[in-house]
């Protein structure tokens, strides 16, 4: 996950800007008390809005912290709550996962980095896993299911789409029983969808010439790990649809004082971040330091 | 039950207009065309309910009489739904079975039926994308669906269930049609369209049902 979930701050007023900020850095110092500080490193805007997903229709008190990035300034920061604790579990043990997956598909000159997050974070991983042992096997069970598909060189892109889209929905379990877990559900399995369409459209050109599997590579022709006009709009259609389904869902719950960021994201950040995708131009904002620079700019 | 005007939104001050538009904008919302195979149509269907249930004690509460279901859209929404079409499918008992089965939520079932015919003809393809639809696979599921409609071209059921994925789920029922991924200027177009297509089959114009 590399941030690709976000609301259009800029277009957001101020008050709801700052309750996104409290939120990201909430979860920064969530991470933080239940993990240790390297598992700090992980945040980004995907699991700031796993948080918002899963927290009451209230926002809880803040508190005022030091920030390890900016350590001259305190920050207002959420309170810890029980969402909170669950979406800092939930994103050790995914980014834990996506680091051996890292491991896994690079060599051992330039897998070292992976190796080394990996191992940096096991500690974290460990203890959440132990707090989450459902969410834990589900992970485990779907990225075995991709490293199949992508063993065979899986030519659907909803196959192995599935994989994580099923993985991120299991993140809703933990939520009581009843329709608003159906709607998490729902929502999280087709932001899952989304995220990981996104994510091989934008490593598409990477992949072509690394010869790394990439279902776009199989689904379209993609001449020179590219994808022409009429690819371009038969995958924008297809996540657009994701994104219709979410949206569908999303009404059926009132997510309370949430409302205007989760709008903000599922009617328009959304569009805008896969336009950017699709037109090659959402990797050159990838990089931590720049999304870091960003939120602060932007929530400032 | 719930103060009706809280349901719709509105202020019980609200001009009669303004209460008909809000309770529009809501029905529209929820119409059973945009939770047709979603795993939340129940869910939707209790918010029409209550809706509808507002609306018409609103009216009732204002014009002092007891009328206003007439006036409410989608009172009738159960119509046609899961179970309605039956009556239009002429095929044979086991594609009977395998349509049963999706309605059931069976999808294990219905794609071991599916799997065990070898003709694979318009029907199995329209078969084969519901499930794929049913299980979120939206991209398979439009080419199933492209493929039944070029077998079998004057097919309604199929080429409807091709119009909606084509459209990227959009109904017309949903506000906001032009949103989307702007890569194509042509996808615009197609959405108004589908909108003025499906409006001219009034509200039951856009649904593709298994049954």
């Amino acid at each position: 996950m590399y941030g690709y979930v976000r609301p259009v701050l800029k277009e957001l007023p101020q008050e709801e800007q700052d309750r996104f900020r409290r939120v990201y850095c909430g979860l920064c110092h969530t991470l933080g008390k239940r993990h240790g500080l390297a598992a700090r490193f992980i945040l980004n805007y995907d699991f700031t809005f796993l948080a918002i997903l899963l927290s009451e229709p209230e926002e809880s008190g803040c508190l005022h912290c030091f920030c390890p990035a900016n350590p001259c300034r305190k920050r207002e920061a959420l309170i810890t709550t029980p969402a909170l604790e669950l979406a800092a579990d939930e994103s050790v043990i995914l980014a834990y996962w996506q680091l051996q997956d890292g491991v896994a598909d690079h060599g051992f000159w330039t897998g070292l980095k992976y190796r080394l997050a990996a191992r940096l974070l096991r500690r974290a991983y460990r203890r959440a896993a132990a707090w989450r042992p459902e969410f834990d096997q589900a992970a485990r069970c779907q990225l075995e299911t991709l490293a199949e598909l992508e063993e065979q060189r899986c030519a659907s892109i909803d196959r192995p789409a599935d994989a994580f889209a099923q993985l991120l929905a299991a993140a809703a379990k933990e939520a009581e029983e009843g329709p608003r877990r159906r709607v998490l559900r729902e929502i999280l399995y087709h932001l899952g969808r989304w995220i990981y369409l996104a994510d091989a459209a934008d490593d598409l050109a990477k992949d072509a010439a690394r010869g790394n599997y990439n279902p776009l590579r199989y689904r379209f022709s993609c001449e020179g790990g590219v994808l022409d006009e009429e690819e371009k709009r038969q995958l924008a259609l297809t996540m657009d649809h994701s994104v219709h389904l979410i949206e569908s869902a999303y009404e059926l719950w009132n997510f309370g004082c949430w409302d205007p960021i989760l709008r903000s994201t599922f009617y328009i950040g959304l569009f805008s971040v896969a336009k950017a995708v699709l037109e090659g131009e959402f990797q050159a904002s990838k990089s931590c330091k720049d999304r870091k620079t960003k939120i602060g700019e932007e929530s400032k | 039950m719930n103060d009706p005007y809280q349901v719709l939104n509105i202020s019980r001050d609200a001009s009669d207009a303004e209460v008909k538009k809000a309770y529009l904008e809501l029905a529209r919302k929820y119409h059973p065309d945009n939770y047709h195979d979603s795993p939340l149509e129940d869910l939707a269907q209790e918010k029409m309910k209550e809706i509808n249930a507002a609306y018409e004690q609103i009216t009732k509460e204002r014009s002092g009489r007891a009328s206003g279901s007439s006036a409410s859209y989608g009172g009738s929404y159960s119509y046609g739904y899961g179970y309605g079409g039956s009556q239009s499918y002429s095929g044979s008992s086991v594609f009977q079975q395998i349509r049963l089965a999706i309605n059931r939520g069976d999808l294990t079932r219905a794609e071991g039926l599916l799997n065990a015919i070898s003709d694979h003809n318009a029907e199995w393809n329209f078969l084969k994308g519901t499930i794929c639809f049913r299980r979120g696979w939206l991209d398979e599921a439009r080419r199933y669906y492209q493929t039944a409609c070029q077998m079998d071209p004057n097919n309604a059921e199929y080429r409807q269930a091709l119009n909606y994925m084509e459209s990227g789920g959009q109904t017309a029922y949903q506000q906001g049609g032009t949103f989307g991924t702007d890569c194509d200027s042509g996808l615009c177009g197609k959405l108004c369209c589908a909108y003025v297509l499906c409006n001219s089959f009034g509200y039951g114009g856009f649904r593709f049902c298994c049954i």
